[in-house]
């Protein structure tokens, strides 16, 4: 199982913002903010399948996301904002006041690469 | 901070609504993040001077990333992450008839032909409007990206009426920079420790602050950085006294000290939320609630605080740095 290195894109979904407003504690909310969506190609060169965990690397932390298919382009990763994106965010702001939450350059490694099995 | 270095030239959403015949979102996709936006305002609306809707409108949509959102827009220009600002001073060239160099362009997923189609539209158009979102001012670049647009925005204007608007996510965040901005003349990042307003992104502002460890204590007032902000500045918050109003438990009332369980506004308090185009509008709540407004608190706490004596009356005699 080797690693591989992503862009990923922290985002909102509607699905998203209707569970900040029913309640963060709820396993709903937690599901959404811990599914990272990928290419299937990249699925396939890591050996993975949906519902696989992988763990993601920035130099600032480390987190584990639960993978799922989607239509993004190879080589981009697309997460909802939540809690497990705040452990890869740093703390630089370039003088703007806002850290950087999108466009990050990441590590991926499989963790569990088929949870069915 | 992009609008002090390009300008920004705007309007309502009931301008967008009755006249913007050309619509296009750039890092944005409000399918998702603000479902109401294309059904109230741009795509779905007839407008006044556009009777047929839809078929009035050209709608264009910039991303890394095939969305919702661009499922629906005549024009889908899908740009490689990172390179919005090389897009839209491109643009801005083409725009002025300047030579661009075709290699280049290319590095940014497009080509000068489709930018060049979409700058003969842009001229076109009789009332232009570019809605941007986090996809393009939270990436690299930041507000550089945002002075990019709001000033091909404004370089626009030389041929038709066009405006730009950032897409404002959070219920009433456009609120809270309006009225910082009339009660101070600043949005945000603000110092008030000298008895008057100071003002520097990077040394005033929430994040830097907490990461760097300068505050020793923070009130939270209907916002949850623990589910947001980078892990430096929750680890800070957690370290602290941290006080949070919200009606609900959240991943920051979790990590304070003190959790004050408000009204929910809009639903059970009254109040004031500016819309993302800066237009006030009166909330009336259906409901009532058992809990206090924001606002009560706010007050309470102040009138608490100011029967208290100053600190240099109640410290008067000793020195600040023995005291510290």
């Amino acid at each position: 199982m080797g690693t591989k290195r992503f862009i990923l894109n922290a985002a909102r979904t509607a699905k998203q913002g209707q569970h900040i407003n029913i309640g963060k504690e709820y396993p709903e909310y937690q599901a959404i903010v811990n599914t990272l969506t990928m290419n299937p190609a990249d699925m396939k060169s890591l050996g993975i399948s949906s519902g696989a965990t992988v763990r993601v690397r920035t130099e600032h932390g480390e987190t584990t996301f639960q993978c799922e298919e989607g239509k993004v382009p190879e080589g981009m990763l697309f997460v909802p904002y939540g809690p497990p994106t705040c452990r890869l965010m740093g703390g630089e702001t370039d003088g703007t006041g806002m850290p950087t939450s999108r466009g990050w350059e990441v590590d991926v490694e499989p963790v569990d690469t088929n949870p069915t099995s | 901070m992009a609008a002090q270095l390009g300008g920004k030239v705007s309007c309502t959403l009931g301008e967008v609504k009755n006249r913007a015949d050309f619509i296009v979102y750039w890092g944005s996709n409000p399918a998702d993040c603000h479902p109401r936006h294309l059904s109230r305002y741009t795509i779905a609306q007839k407008g006044r001077f556009l009777p047929r809707g839809r078929k009035d409108r050209t709608v264009v949509v910039v991303d890394v990333r095939e969305t919702k959102t661009s499922n629906p827009a005549d024009v889908f220009l899908q740009i490689r992450p990172g390179k919005d600002f090389e897009v839209l001073t491109t643009l801005r060239a083409l725009v002025k008839g300047q030579p661009v160099n075709p290699q280049l362009v290319a590095e940014t997923g497009v080509t000068v032909e489709q930018l060049q189609d979409l700058v003969d539209r842009m001229k076109r158009a009789r009332f232009g409007v570019m809605f941007f979102g986090m996809g393009l001012t939270m990436t690299r670049g930041k507000h550089m990206n945002s002075m990019a647009i709001l000033t091909l925005a404004t370089e626009m204007n030389a041929f038709t009426k066009f405006v730009a608007m950032p897409m404002r996510g959070h219920g009433n965040v456009t609120g809270a920079d309006v009225v910082m901005r009339w009660t101070t003349s600043y949005p945000f990042a603000i110092n008030f420790s000298r008895g008057y307003p100071r003002y520097n992104p990077g040394e005033f502002s929430t994040v830097d602050l907490l990461v760097r460890g300068d505050v020793d204590a923070a009130l939270v007032l209907g916002a949850d950085p623990g589910a947001t902000m980078p892990m430096p500045a929750i680890n800070r918050l957690a370290g602290i006294p941290t006080i949070v109003l919200d009606p609900k438990v959240t991943h920051t009332s979790r990590l304070a000290r003190v959790h004050i369980t408000t009204a929910t506004t809009g639903i059970s308090a009254p109040g004031t939320s500016y819309r993302m185009d800066e237009v006030p509008l009166t909330l009336r709540p259906p409901l009532r609630s058992p809990y206090p407004t924001d606002e009560e608190v706010v007050r309470r706490i102040h009138q608490a605080v100011a029967r208290k004596p100053d600190w240099l009356t109640a410290h008067s005699g000793t020195s600040p740095i023995a005291q510290a």
